[in-house]
């Protein structure tokens, strides 16, 4: 019988458990990186609207009168104009009705 | 008139929102932010809008990744047409939500606040300032004396004083014009519910052609008004026929025999006033802070905060508490009605210094109608409402993220459809 040369092969890759553990974490980590960006961009979204809410309550804090009752240009205007809230003019200019508009619709 | 616009009164534009078929990619993006499922098309087929259900309220425009729906009513050209015409007078009706937004389109950080800087610009591009914080301080007093008279009524059987009706509880805000045309298209059981108070949009329009004419010393013909909005309804509800009264009351009174006119001209949003300022090379962020000069830019910080969600409540019942009671309210900040929840409520009591008797006023805030609406209005359609009070803005956040406001540029609308997948974000 002839010599036969075989060589056992135990790992093909040569990949090391500690080589193991690093590329699995680095594929958790790029699936997860899509989930982070998702997030991002849709807090975004609302890191915009709650930025221009804050705008508003700042003009709010930083107003001298902070009560409609209180603005002396609106009692100006009913003063020398408008006469009272729900007066006859009032009702006349700043009051309207409504419309049933689903006639259309079936 | 488009023909086949049956929810429309003659002369209104039917429709201020359309999509155009070219940029459409029929990724369904908008459908979800649309409050009537107005948005007709197969997914992957081009979408188009079905005007008659619309209010055009704008949310698809400012959601779209692609940029597909568009405005049919764009006026800004006719504006500066006027502006260098010396014969008119062109009043700017500034929304609150306005001074908060319009510095993104100038490179300034989301949120800053440039009331000075925008009155600078305006005045610059020749407006006269009519603070719309102004006329929502107006609208207030009318839709919160009303609110009172309609408690009064239903608590303590109080007639009212000029005998006409009381409209019952609970009472719906009426400046979200968006809103008001849901209501007369889908709900019109509620319209008694609704203030009959104008939005005020239009109470500023009415009062810059009667009262504004004694300040600008200008006839009402000779004053143009241009409402500068968050908001594409608002376009819809100027061109509404019966918000004529400013030319219906001088016609009474002078005699004036020109056609009539409407109270609000034209609308801007607030992206059209940046383009406008663009057009005329004027550097909103380089300008000057300037104050608005006449009475009718002075407001409150009531007023002000009209542009958030909440904002008309916590207005309203800082004004109620003060007249029920004689007494201001404690702390001023009213914190149950902010954030951004979807329906917020909260309950006040407080002692009607006329009857000398305690009462408990149940409130509550609706924004983002296109989810959540449905549940309130069905209690209150089924007669077991808690509410006696209810504030509804269409836009989610309210007017602040309205459809006409400077578009957050990031197309991540469709993400949110698909985030509920990731569990851990």
């Amino acid at each position: 019988m002839e010599n036969k040369k075989y060589q056992y092969i135990e790992n093909p890759l040569h990949i090391t458990r500690r080589e193991f553990i690093t590329i699995s974490g680095i594929i958790v980590a790029f699936l997860a990186l899509p989930a982070v960006w998702i997030k991002a961009l849709t807090s975004a979204n609302n890191n915009y609207i709650q930025a221009r809410t804050k705008g508003l309550y700042q003009d709010d804090e930083k107003a001298a009168v902070r009560v409609s009752h209180a603005n002396k240009s609106v009692t100006r205007y009913y003063k020398e104009f408008g006469g009272e809230p729900l007066g006859h003019l009032s009702e006349e200019l700043l009051h309207t009705k409504y419309i049933n508009r689903t006639k259309g619709l079936s | 008139m488009n023909a086949t616009a049956k929810t429309y009164q003659k002369g209104e534009i039917p429709g201020v929102i359309a999509i155009k078929a070219s940029s459409c990619k029929g990724c369904d993006a908008c459908k979800r932010h649309c409050p009537t499922s107005a948005i007709t098309g197969m997914f992957g087929a081009t979408h188009s809008i079905n005007v008659d259900l619309c209010l055009s309220c704008g949310q698809c425009l400012i959601n779209c990744p692609f940029g597909a729906p568009y405005e049919t009513s764009y006026t800004v050209d006719e504006v500066i047409a006027k502006l260098k015409d010396p014969n008119f007078t062109v009043v700017g009706i500034i929304a609150p939500a306005v001074r908060v937004a319009i510095g993104e389109d100038f490179g300034l950080p989301a949120g800053s606040l440039v009331t000075g800087k925008l009155y600078g610009s305006m005045k610059k591009a020749g407006f006269e300032i009519l603070d719309n914080n102004f006329t929502a301080d107006l609208t207030i007093m009318e839709e919160g004396t009303e609110f009172i008279s309609r408690a009064r009524h239903a608590v303590f059987g109080e007639k009212n004083e000029r005998g006409g009706e009381t409209g019952p509880l609970p009472q719906f805000t009426s400046c979200c014009p968006a809103w008001v045309r849901l209501v007369e298209i889908k709900y019109p059981a509620l319209i008694p519910n609704l203030s009959s108070a104008k939005s005020p949009q239009q109470m500023a329009g009415t009062v810059a052609k009667t009262y504004g004419t004694k300040i600008w010393k200008k006839s009402a013909e000779k004053i143009y008004t241009v409402g500068i909005m968050p908001c594409t309804a608002k376009k819809l509800e100027a061109s509404r026929p019966e918000f004529i009264s400013a030319y219906e009351y001088n016609k009474k009174n002078e005699g004036a025999s020109s056609k009539p006119y409407p109270d609000v001209d034209t609308v801007l949003t607030t992206r059209d006033l940046s383009r406008l300022l663009k057009k005329m090379k004027i550097d909103l962020a380089k300008e000057k802070e300037v104050e608005g000069g006449t009475l009718l830019a002075d407001y409150t910080g009531a007023g002000t905060i009209f542009g958030n969600t909440g904002g008309v409540m916590e207005a309203a019942v800082r004004t109620a508490y003060a007249v029920i009671t004689g007494e201001e309210l404690q702390p001023l900040e009213f914190k149950k009605v902010r954030g951004l929840k979807g329906v917020k409520s909260a309950s006040v009591t407080i002692k009607d210094s006329k009857y000398n008797k305690e009462v408990t006023l149940n409130l509550a805030v609706v924004h983002n109608i296109s989810e959540n609406i449905k549940p309130v209005v069905e209690e209150v359609l089924a007669g077991r409402s808690p509410y006696h009070f209810i504030e509804v803005m269409n836009c989610p956040g309210g007017c602040i993220n309205g459809g006409g406001q400077p578009i957050c540029g990031n197309g991540s609308s469709w993400l949110g459809a698909i985030r509920p997948w990731f569990a851990w974000t």
